[in-house]
């Protein structure tokens, strides 16, 4: 079976991943800039991270077979900064053309901050005055719910953004109506420790439906794996699970939200 | 699709590994010192027992109910949008 990892931040993980990624069918992965576990010093250390994206990480998984996108932005935590926020809003621009950049990603709220509100509608303008995906992060923890409500209002008042055209990340239990009842598609971030399991990651799928779903590892420099994607997958054949329905979720539907981006070119299988 | 019992006897081990877990993480804190006292006060120990109870108590959606319980509930800040309204750039 062919499996997408929709989000997951290469930069972080070893060669070791790509084999085993490589070994466990995963064809294709896309990666959002994030917060690398340190505040960066200036907008410098964004551009040579950009060049990481575009360039070299779709070099080291190509030597896997494996197909790799990634997001441009600045992430929510250091969008607490607005004036570095703003040095590197202008760094994205001049790259949105690349062919390995699929949108504006992953942007979004952290602790819920005025800041980062104002940074993030800066980002969500980029986005949409060049007609770019949007993939979003939603903060973890006690300050998710009420994250996720402010992302998807601001969202939905922005007429220009067509909400098919956004993925919602990191929803839990109490935050996947939100996305979908707005026409967002949704992510599901499984990890190992503090977050979503693969049951409960499976649970939310038999109780809400594979529609507009995209579920992911978002394996970064803390205890993630990408093997969180894959057991997920054998989580949801356990529970008698057809092959077809397995394909559906961990490789069609992200054939289906980013194939809404031209650069794309894997195709949902029947 | 399988049936509860199935699932029951499946997760059971984990399910019974996670109650250990906790009690066995309580118990460690309460052995440290000023432990008893932490349990007794502590907002973050209370919202676990309301959470235990709503466990115990609820018959549907313990898990959304809990992440509700866990979130933050206060107004968001209103920055003044001016991104969400062209007339005011």
């Amino acid at each position: 079976m062919k499996f997408i990892d929709p989000h997951i931040h290469c930069v972080s993980r070893t060669t070791d991943d790509y084999k085993y990624m490589a070994r466990a069918g995963v064809v294709a992965v896309t990666e959002p800039a994030f917060w690398a576990g340190y505040d960066r010093s200036s907008a410098a250390s964004f551009a040579d991270y950009f060049r990481l994206l575009t360039e070299v990480e779709p070099k080291r998984a190509a030597k896997y077979g494996i197909d790799h996108f990634s997001w441009l932005c600045i992430n929510a935590k250091e969008a607490e900064n607005v004036e570095l926020a703003r040095q590197v809003i202008k760094l994205i621009p001049p790259l949105l053309n690349h062919p390995r950049v699929l949108g504006i990603g992953e942007i979004g709220l952290h602790k819920n901050t005025a800041n980062e509100i104002k940074v993030f509608e800066e980002q969500v303008d980029v986005a949409a005055y060049h007609n770019q995906l949007i993939l979003i992060h939603t903060p973890h923890l006690e300050d998710k719910h009420k994250g996720t409500e402010i992302i998807t209002s601001i969202l939905k008042n922005d007429q220009r953004i067509k909400p098919e055209r956004v993925l919602i990340d990191h929803c839990e239990e109490h935050t996947i109506r939100l996305a979908r009842d707005a026409g967002f598609w949704a992510g599901l971030t499984i990890y190992p420790v503090s977050k979503m399991t693969p049951q409960r990651g499976s649970d939310i799928l038999e109780q809400f439906g594979p529609q507009m779903i995209c579920v992911n590892s978002a394996s970064d420099w803390g205890e993630s794996s990408p093997s969180m994607l894959t057991d997920t997958a054998l989580e949801f054949r356990r529970r008698g699970h057809t092959e077809q329905e397995l394909t559906n979720i961990f490789y069609n539907n992200p054939c289906r939200f980013f194939g809404q981006c031209s650069k794309w070119k894997l195709k949902p299988e029947d | 699709m399988q049936t509860a019992k199935d699932c029951l006897e499946h997760q059971f081990p984990q399910m019974r590994a996670w109650c250990l877990s906790l009690a066995a993480d309580l118990d460690r804190i309460e052995r440290s010192e000023g432990g008893q006292a932490l349990l007794e006060s502590n907002p973050s120990v209370q919202q676990l027992r309301r959470a235990i109870k709503i466990i115990l108590d609820e018959r549907t959606n313990r898990a959304e109910q809990i992440q509700m319980l866990f979130s933050d509930t206060t107004p968001a800040p209103n920055p003044q949008s001016k991104i969400q309204n062209p007339k005011m750039r």
